[in-house]
């Protein structure tokens, strides 16, 4: 392949000699060069300048750049969408710099398409681009976060914890094993976690579909990202500051008090007819005031920029600050940025380089529930004190007879434990191009990425739940790098002729990841006196313990991709690349991934006569992509030699070793194959632009680790197989509508909508169906149904006990009492097993809306987004810990259990101790998750221009906004847009973080 | 501009050639572990292989944690009175999620991942070759001890259960057996292991399986079958034949705590230690101890998720000793509200703070070295001990109608507590084999109280076959009025297993 690579390499470059002399060949008329400039004076790219009368003609080239041969005294055309056609004598001008005036139609976005730009006008495959105005309003940690409700068919779904990354997918869920897309950040594929300031951000497109997708094969199943950062603009230093200072509050639970949960709780041990437990009234604990509490957030950014003719630059600092709204959780970023860049006659060099330190505090470990705040907060009861000196350690938690939960105090972990997590990354570029012929491009482009990770947990002695075994002070660190090298090169052939518009693209990519880390632990800390706390560095305490590991993977790939336009009226695009990947064994190492597509521009034809629709696309395409997403050594299977065994009258240790995790040898690529069909369309002038897509996505061969048997004695996670087949059909819709009423007021709003269906087509491995949790997926349902008993009311007296049988008079109940709940003996066998659930609703939304508005008067601008989710069936964890009573919690407020004096109600019987109401898998515990929620509102005002003058500034602004401030859902839970990792059971909401409220000021500056 | 395109050709043509890749750095080895091909290579790969089989002992599913909830909670000498109300339903025949973890799905996977490590030894190890060949054919003798040890607590406690005798591949849906053709393959594995496994171990290798150790895993599961003959053959080597080197250790404590381990009355040991403190899955520093004193200490001190019944308290009482005293195995079996009263001997040196009609498991328990638990317990499980085979010889005695020459075994055992020989304490016993297995059974709770041993003799006896019988248990233990006969004999099997094995059914009535 290398070698076949290098000979095609060479006929290009022999036919570029070829091309070059035919060239010299035509130089006999004059040349005129120029720039070509927006009314802002910045470089408007690819421009068609075309010597009147003729066929001859060219384009800018991506700096607005053009120069083309046209005979003395011919006139030239310069023509671009969006824009007002120019022409202009050339007469003897040598230097033709041209301004364009804009037209309010709006077409003319550059898209950045992976590997190059194409005008949007262009595209045959499905794209949104997100302004990154939008972004910047918000106050989010992440882009991921920020992305929310802006484009059509990208679901994302943050949390509140500071630093929290959000999860984000495109289109549905593709696969099993995570849905992040790919990020491209200038070039450099990577992950635009938390270190990134979305600040720096000056235009994101998000590729949807296989075709726009394709040229990143392997690594676009789940849709691609791409950001490109902000550039220096000619002109003398600009400086940009913004500062945002944010108020944020977590929702809170609406729990009972003292008073009423004593009245509950003693009425379950009643029920049960055990003696109740000795509660301690003198105490009376609201543990959400003790947990949580107001958060600020503050986001510091300051820019510089600027350029000259042939160079440019952009340095940018920021300072992210969340204080958390939990006790003991903290987020910190430090970033830096320098973007530059230079020419020099063909050849143009640059660099985008980041810097970033964050630092993430959080509280405690995630055991189980066990430690996560939100669970605890409401088991805790208000009888238990914060602090109790009687317990190691001198906190408050549950005690056996006074206090029966096993609770953990929140205070306690956040006292008793620091979990600290740090890391600083490296990220950049260097690209260098040269443009020998304006039809060739080629360009190098060197990617790194390095971040040093930093990792401390100091557990200090003394307890936090009941019955707690003890455990001595220890701590646990580890540092580790990861580090990614990408070398690409393109090479890019670009020319007109006449109505055929063609370009080609070749290249080559290599990328490597390592990461590496060693950690150490020691217990029995010494204490520094003059502290009082632990030395938490590992030279002291005993019992060490060190570890390591180092991972690689490497990536490999040839791709190349042909674009052709016709008259602007038939366009073409096809994509093949193959990738190659050191996660698979030699022969399924390598693996192809072609795409094309097709536009057609109705519009331009000539038969084509509306005055209403002013622009009408047609596009439809199919490709397919790869994914290589799973651990890197998955095909093999290996020995763990960490065991030892005990043996001999010494009772010494004896080293032992085993394959303990089962491997698949024979693991393939997993294949999304997707076609899409869409329209593009604008109306009345391009005020009112429509874009719609349907797609069919197709994942074959995904890989997952389903369960295996048991009985294979299988540890460790289950192995990884080509297990299962899932279809996702959808339809985006997405609809703006702008209007300038006059010279003080404009409004834009716009609408988009995603309906998606997800089937599981098959289940590899023999297995017919997965069970998780109260979830099920079987072939031909969407991955993750609920799975789960129904109940059907209560029962109000013995009568209806005695009543209730199946068809053969078996009571089904029979242990039942007044009150409890009536399950539904599905299967007619008399009893209530497991054989009477049934799929009852799933935990997918029907469709996905989001609405964004803004308007402009004078000075004022206002804008708001709303986001809204439907149809999804949630199940609520908060209400099966607090609603349950079989073991002990505190309440809900208001709760009417149903009492013989009380039969008019729809809960259940309260009793401590048996699991007859309070089984988790019932439908007791689902709830609709539909909602609909004001994510964000602005109001920011402009000082007048004339007002800056006088103290030298260009720009001025100051803003209010709000973030998740209104939440329309009979949801009961904490926050119906939590985020559950857990593919099959997405829908639970086990103790998520919530989505916190957030009240912004900011202030912009500009000099 | 020729010149230029030149130079532009080579540049380009060199940026190639420097960043093309090497297709074969596509092999990356994993830095971090040996494959599975590169292993089983050398006499020393056995020998860790083997030892992996060891391991198993610590797993939660197994002899660290969870098989004691099965083994003595769910029979009549212990319950649970968790919070956790699904932990403590799994003790009292409450059985409502088949997949409940803690109480089935990890006992049921850790039996078979030992057995799975004990297939890898016997597939891998005879290809290697060994100068010493006799360590070879002993260390696959091991391996056959642990697959039919493992299979034999398949048998009791799920019974129907598919059998594996191959390393497992992800895909395997193994056939689902019978408990006769269960035992049988653990009979046959015992029988290889008895001709290769010595008779004693160097002081370095104690807690290997020997001759007798095979021999006694024989016996149980012969006994289990009811088929006596061949019971007493096995028997027979440890009590009367070349293998009878064991005996009583004088001090009935010294087999329930770290001082005095491996010692005579030693049969077969589960080795605990503390150097470790890891978990108890397969990462680094994966720990080697037990956390059964952990779950059972009383509350306050320990998860208290399981205790002793009442019942095994007063039974202690109904004998005295040949001095008058209370039977002194009952300080060491339990902690109960007269222990300091009886014995001058507190609770983890409390004081009674607990019900009046309640008790602690004391086998296993560290209060005598200190005051809390955790779940590094370095003190041994004598899994199989000399006292258990004499009382079993007397049963298999017994049953083959030699009463008479069963009485010498129960009195070795009941003079170490210095109990009057039996035939003198029960004088209406005679011969009457049905009189005397009805004393057995309490001479075994009042030796073998909490040592893991209940449930398969109440199997054994048929004790839970009847409606009477249950009736009768359930008197001591209420739990047992919510047991089924012909139903919960036997466990249910994970439901899991069922819904992806086509090869296999979940147990009658389940």
């Amino acid at each position: 392949m290398k070698t076949k690579l290098l000979v095609e390499l060479k006929v290009i470059v022999l036919l570029t000699l070829l091309f070059s002399s035919s060239h010299q060949m035509f130089a006999q008329e004059m040349e005129v060069k120029g720039t070509i400039t927006s009314e802002e004076g910045e470089p408007i790219p690819f421009v068609n300048v075309v010597v009147k009368g003729t066929s001859s003609g060219t384009s800018a080239d991506i700096d607005g750049n053009y120069s083309i041969t046209t005979p003395e005294n011919s006139t030239l055309v310069f023509s671009y969408v969006g824009y007002v056609t120019q022409e202009i004598a050339v007469a003897d001008q040598r230097e033709i710099n041209v301004t364009m005036t804009a037209d309010l139609a709006v077409l003319d976005e550059v898209v950045v398409v992976g590997y190059g730009t194409q005008q949007k006008k262009d595209l045959t495959s499905a794209v949104s681009i997100v302004n990154s105005e939008e972004i910047s309003k918000r106050q989010t940690t992440t882009v991921a976060e920020s992305l929310q409700g802006l484009a059509s068919g990208v679901n994302v779904r943050g949390g509140g914890q500071p630093g929290q990354e959000a999860r984000i997918e495109i289109r549905g869920l593709k696969n099993l094993q995570g849905s992040n897309p790919l990020y491209v950040i200038d070039g450099l594929i990577t992950t635009a976690n938390r270190d990134f300031n979305p600040n720096d951000i000056e235009s994101i497109q998000i590729l949807k579909d296989a075709a726009a997708a394709a040229i990143y094969g392997s690594r676009a199943a789940n849709g691609v990202i791409i950001i490109t950062t902000k550039k220096g603009k000619k002109g003398p230093l600009k400086v940009a500051v913004s500062t945002k200072m944010s108020i944020t509050e977590i929702p809170r639970y609406d729990l009972a008090g003292q008073e009423e949960f004593v009245r509950l709780n003693n009425m379950a041990y009643d029920n049960a007819g055990v003696p109740r437990q000795d509660l301690n009234l003198d105490v009376n604990t609201d543990w959400q005031n003790e947990v949580f509490r107001t958060g600020l957030i503050q986001d510091q950014n300051v820019s510089f920029s600027g350029g000259g003719d042939n160079s440019s630059y952009f340095i940018s600092g920021n300072y992210f600050g969340n204080k958390g709204t939990v006790i003991s959780t903290d987020f910190d970023r430090i970033s830096f940025r320098v973007n530059s860049s230079g020419e020099k006659g063909i050849f143009s060099i640059g660099e985008n380089l980041a810097l970033s330190n964050a630092k993430t505090d959080e509280i405690g470990g995630s055991d189980g529930f066990r430690g996560n705040p939100f669970f605890d907060v409401v088991r805790l009861f208000p009888t238990i004190p914060v602090y109790d000196e009687d317990n190691p350690g001198g906190y408050g938690y549950g005690k056996s007879g006074v206090a029966n939960v096993f609770a953990a105090n929140p205070v306690a972990i956040a006292n008793l434990i620091d979990q600290e997590t740090e890391n600083f990354r490296i990220r950049g570029n260097v690209w260098a191009e040269l443009d020998p012929f304006p039809w060739l491009n080629y360009r190098f482009n060197f990617g790194y990425e390095s971040s040093f990770d930093e990792y401390i947990y100091l557990r200090r002695e003394g307890n936090w739940t009941l019955n707690q075994p003890f455990e001595p002070s220890f701590t646990n660190q580890n540092r580790a790098q990861s580090e990614t090298l990408l070398f690409e090169n393109t090479l890019t052939f670009k020319k007109e002729f006449g109505k055929h518009n063609l370009s080609l693209l070749a290249g080559t990519t290599y990328q490597k990841n390592t990461y590496e880390q060693i950690n150490g632990l020691k217990r029995n800390l010494l204490v520094n006196p003059n502290t009082g706390d632990y030395f938490d560095v590992l030279d002291l305490g005993d019992q060490a313990q060190v570890g390591g590991f180092r991972n690689e993977a490497l990536l490999l790939s040839y791709l190349g991709r042909l674009e052709y336009n016709y008259d602007d009226r038939y366009l073409l695009n096809a994509v093949l690349r193959r990738d190659g990947s050191s996660r698979f064994s030699d022969e399924n190492k390598w693996s192809n991934f072609p795409s094309v597509s097709a536009g057609w521009r109705l519009s331009n034809e000539s038969f084509f006569n509306s005055k209403t629709i002013s622009d009408l696309k047609l596009r439809a395409s199919y490709g397919e992509l790869g994914s290589g997403n799973i651990g890197n050594y998955e095909y093999q299977g290996f020995i763990n030699t960490f065991g030892a065994i005990v043996l001999g009258d010494g009772q010494t240790l004896n080293p032992s070793a085993t394959q303990v995790r089962l491997a698949n040898s024979e693991l393939r690529w997993e294949t999304l194959k997707q076609t899409n069909l869409g329209f593009d369309m604008g109306l009345l002038n391009n005020k009112l632009q429509l874009t719609g897509d349907y797609f069919i996505a197709r994942t074959e061969d995904v890989l997952f680790g389903f369960p295996i048997l048991l009985s294979t004695g299988n540890d460790g996670g289950n192995p990884i197989s080509n297990a299962a087949t899932v279809e996702n059909t959808g339809i985006e819709l997405n609809a703006s509508y702008r209007q300038q009423i006059n010279d003080d007021f404009s409004f834009n709003a716009s609408v988009n909508f995603t309906r998606l269906r997800n089937e599981l087509v098959s289940l590899g491995n023999g297995l017919n169906e997965s069970i998780q949790g109260n979830t099920i997926t079987r072939s031909g349902e969407p991955v993750g149904m609920w799975f789960v008993l129904q109940t059907d009311g209560l029962f109000q007296n013995q009568d209806e006990i005695d009543n209730y049988t199946n068809s053969e008079g078996d009571v089904i109940q029979p242990n039942a009492f007044p009150g409890d709940i009536r399950f539904k003996d599905v299967n007619d066998d008399g009893q209530i097993t497991n054989a009477d659930k049934t799929v009852v609703s799933s935990p997918w939304p029907d469709f996905e809306m989001g609405f964004n508005a803004s308007a402009q008067y004078k000075n004022f601008d206002f804008s708001m987004n709303w986001i809204g989710s439907f149809g999804a069936t949630v199940y609520n964890g908060f209400r099966s810990v607090v609603d349950r009573f079989d073991d002990d919690s505190n309440y809900r407020a208001g709760i009417q259990p149903w009492t013989p004096e009380n039969p008019n109600t729809d809960f259940p019987r309260i009793v401590r101790g048996t699991t007859l109401n309070s089984r988790g898998d019932s439908d007791r515990w689902l709830e609709d998750g539909s909602f609909v929620r004001l994510k964000y509102v602005g109001i920011g005002y402009n000082i007048p221009q004339n007002a800056l003058e006088g103290i030298g500034f260009t720009k001025a602004r100051i803003s209010l906004s709000a973030q998740n401030i209104i939440t329309i859902t009979g949801y009961q839970g904490l926050d119906p847009e939590f985020s559950n990792p857990n593919i099959f059971q997405r829908g639970v909401d086990f103790g998520s973080y919530p989505n916190i409220q957030n009240y912004s000021i900011g202030v912009e500056i500009g000099f | 501009m020729m010149k230029k395109i030149a130079i532009i050709t080579i540049l380009i043509s060199v940026v190639f050639i420097l960043s093309s890749c090497e297709e074969e750095e596509l092999n990356l080895d994993n830095p971090n572990a040996l494959t599975t091909n590169q292993f089983w290579a050398t006499p020393n790969d056995a020998e860790l292989g083997v030892n992996s089989i060891y391991a198993m002992f610590y797993k939660d599913g197994l002899w660290a944690r969870w098989i004691y909830f099965r083994l003595d909670l769910v029979s009549d000498e212990g319950f649970s009175q968790s919070p956790w109300v699904e932990l403590a339903d799994w003790t009292r025949f409450n059985y409502i999620n088949y997949n409940f973890w803690e109480g089935n799905s990890v006992t049921w996977r850790d039996s078979y991942k030992a057995i799975f490590r004990a297939n890898q030894v016997l597939a891998n190890v005879p290809g290697i070759e060994f100068q010493d060949e006799a360590r070879k054919r002993s260390i696959l003798a091991e391996a056959k001890f642990h697959r039919a040890l493992n299979y034999y607590y398949i048998g009791l406690l799920w019974e129907n259960a598919p059998l594996v005798l191959e390393p497992s591949q992800p895909d395997d849906l193994p056939q689902q057996v019978s408990k006769e053709e269960i035992f049988a393959q653990a009979e046959s594995d015992l029988n290889d292991a008895f001709t290769d496994l010595p008779l004693q171990w160097d002081a370095q290798n104690a807690g290997r399986p020997t001759k007798g150790a095979a021999k006694a895993m024989l016996a149980k599961i012969y006994m289990q079958q009811r088929l006596w003959e061949n019971a007493k053959t096995a028997l027979d080597f440890l009590v009367i034949g070349e293998g009878a080197i064991y005996s009583l250790v004088e001090n009935y404590k010294d087999n329930f705590t770290d001082i005095n381990e491996n010692n005579s009355e030693s049969v077969f040991e589960i080795q605990f230690g503390d150097q470790r403190r890891g978990g108890t899955g397969e990462g680094p520093n994966a720990a080697v101890s037990s956390n059964r004193a952990q779950f059972f200490a009383p509350r306050g001190i320990g998860w208290s998720d399981g205790q002793a019944r009442f019942w095994l308290v007063n039974a202690f009482k109904q004998e005295a000793t040949t001095d008058g005293e209370l039977d002194p195995r009952l300080q060491h079996s339990l902690f109960y509200p007269d222990l300091f009263e009886d014995f001058g001997d507190r609770v983890y040196g409390r004081d009674w703070e607990w019900g009046d009609q309640e008790a602690w498991f004391r086998k296993g328990a560290r209060d005598y070295k200190r005051t809390n638990e955790d779940y590094f317990s370095e003190v041994n499980w004598r899994m199989i001990r000399y006292a258990d085979i004499l009382l079993r010889y007397a049963e298999v005695l017994n049953e083959l109608g030699m009463t008479a020459d069963a009485y010498e075994y129960v009195d070795l055992v009941r003079s170490r507590a210095n109990m009057a020989p039996l035939a003198e304490a029960y004088p209406e016993i005679g011969t009457n084999p049905d009189a005397f297995l009805e004393r057995l059974k309490i001479e075994r709770v009042l030796e073998l109280s909490g040592e893991s041993v209940r449930w398969e003799d109440l199997k054994r006896w048929g004790d839970l076959e009847n409606q009477q019988a249950i009736d009768q248990i359930a008197q001591r233990d209420p739990d047992f009025n919510n047991f089924e006969v012909g139903k919960n004999i036997r466990m249910p099997i994970p439901q899991v297993e069922v819904e992806n094995n086509p090869n296999l059914e979940q147990n009658p009535q389940y």
